[in-house]
């Protein structure tokens, strides 16, 4: 019976399995996390426990020093999608509809998106190894000694700023592209600043500027939320920090993906 | 404060850290539980403070703040000496607005009076040596004019004299604040100098209590390897 035992362990099927099951507890336990923490966010905001001090140096962080990253990142994707097309746009009759295909891929997806991954590796990573090494050095055990509840110090001001600011990154993220489009567009296929920024708002609605923003604050509080949970229940020394930095990184990208996509279907499908 | 525990137990999985345990520590009075590591001291300063649930048991106290001195200080490296000691006057609900900040600041230089370190306040805790940090953290600890002070390993991993101040400074805190302590150590000096009764723990049971002269002088086996810090034997090695 226990050789029968050994050689099923030793097969593909039997692997695969137990690799299925180990995932999915993973998985159930992460949501469990995550689920606790944002319950003690909304606690701790109800209770007034948001530390506005450390509100504005969260939101600091969040707005003004990933500014540089989510601009750079943002321009460049603008720039490279009105070299690929103005061009054949000018030759095909197009030329009138370049600034609303830019504005549109933009402010409706790129814009949002690009600003999203480019806060995830900046400040998401960054919160995480955070709380993370305040764990692993026991500095969030000293703040429950103290009666100070790590979810009002730690976790409200940082959801918050990122509810705050990643609206404002992401409006001026999206500006800074259209116009590195245009730019382009003039570069690249000779097309005039007027012509551009006339048709922008041939593609653009309020629909449009609304579910922008509205990601964007999901968006922010999904990055802060995922990342502080990864950090605040980080185990087992540097080792740990990095483990939970990244598994913050894989889960919030693939997070703020899949609310894009629910997005999507529900006010574009 | 008195602290009353009744058959205390906790387990981490299979293993059971804490089986059973009871003792009582009178208002005032100096504890030291000892034993080897991995046999649970820890783990009891952290049932008292709440930092982990117990299974099973009581554990009694007649209210009031319980600090915790941690190990390893864990003081917030990125606020200053100042800001770690004044940490909960200016971040606790109850306390935010009973103080002014000149209040404040007059708590934080009379608490780093206590611990004899005035003139420090705008340094970061990388700045300091491993026994400032520790005194910093007992200053940090006592703010809030608690009615017990946890200490864990207070004086692991320092210098003789050093131990030595921090021995002084948690029989002067206990003098001047009247606290009742608990101090988790292996240090013989710690216990001699500070304790009024000892505990010693054995995988997760108690199996020594007496005053520090009658662990010195016992006969029993398992506070006679302890001190003689024998190989041989009741006690092995726990594995972790």
């Amino acid at each position: 019976m226990a050789l029968v035992r050994n050689i099923l362990k030793q097969t593909v099927t039997y692997k695969l399995f137990k690799s299925i099951l180990v995932n999915l507890i993973d998985f159930m336990e992460v949501m469990g996390n995550i689920t606790t923490c944002t319950i003690e966010f909304f606690k701790s905001l109800f209770k007034g426990e948001l530390d506005r001090k450390e509100l504005i140096v969260q939101c600091e962080r969040f707005g003004i020093s990933s500014l540089p990253i989510t601009l750079s990142i943002v321009g460049m994707t603008s720039v490279i999608i009105v070299s690929q097309v103005a061009q054949e746009m000018v030759k095909q009759g197009g030329g009138n509809f370049v600034g609303a295909l830019v504005a549109v891929l933009i402010v409706r997806e790129l814009g949002v998106i690009m600003s999203g991954f480019a806060i995830i590796s900046m400040i998401g990573s960054s919160l995480a190894s955070e709380l993370a090494t305040m764990r692993v050095t026991e500095q969030i055990d000293a703040l429950k000694t103290l009666k100070v509840n790590p979810f009002g110090y730690l976790f409200a001001p940082r959801v918050v700023a990122g509810m705050l600011m990643m609206p404002l990154v992401v409006i001026i993220s999206s500006l800074f592209g259209i116009l590195a489009g245009a730019l382009t567009s003039d570069l690249a296929a000779g097309l005039s600043y007027r012509v551009y920024f006339e048709s922008i708002w041939i593609g653009i609605f309020a629909k449009d500027l609304f579910v922008c923003l509205a990601k964007a604050v999901c968006f922010g509080a999904v990055i802060a939320l995922i990342s502080c949970t990864f950090g605040y229940y980080a185990s087992g020394g540097a080792k740990g920090v990095g483990i939970a930095t990244t598994r913050a990184v894989v889960w919030s990208f693939v997070a703020i993906v899949i609310i894009d996509m629910l997005f999507a279907i529900a006010f574009f499908f | 404060m008195s602290i009353e525990v009744k058959k205390l137990v906790k387990a981490f999985g299979e293993k059971k850290v804490i089986d059973d345990v009871s003792f009582k520590v009178n208002d005032g009075e100096i504890l030291a539980i000892v034993g080897f590591s991995g046999s649970g001291k820890s783990t009891i300063l952290k049932l008292i403070s709440n930092l982990v649930e117990k299974d099973s048991g009581e554990i009694i106290t007649s209210g009031g703040d319980i600090a915790f001195v941690f190990q390893y200080s864990a003081l917030f490296d990125s606020l200053t000496v100042f800001d770690n000691i004044a940490f909960a006057l200016h971040e606790r609900n109850d306390l935010r607005k009973k103080y002014s900040e000149k209040q404040i600041r007059e708590i934080v230089n009379e608490k780093l009076g206590l611990v004899g370190l005035k003139g420090i306040e705008n340094l970061f805790p990388s700045e300091l040596s491993g026994g400032m940090q520790k005194r910093v953290s007992f200053a940090r600890a006592i703010v809030t004019e608690p009615k017990v002070i946890l200490y864990d390993e207070p004086t692991a991993g320092l210098d003789p004299i050093a131990s030595t101040l921090i021995e002084d400074y948690i029989l002067r805190l206990r003098n001047e604040t009247g606290a009742t302590s608990i101090v988790v150590t292996h240090q013989m000096s710690t216990i001699q100098r500070t304790a009024d009764k000892v505990i010693m723990l054995y995988d997760g049971k108690i199996v020594f209590t007496g005053t520090p002269q009658e662990l010195c002088n016992t006969d029993n086996e398992y506070a006679k390897q302890f001190v003689t810090a024998s190989i041989e034997g009741p006690m092995h090695i726990i594995e972790q």
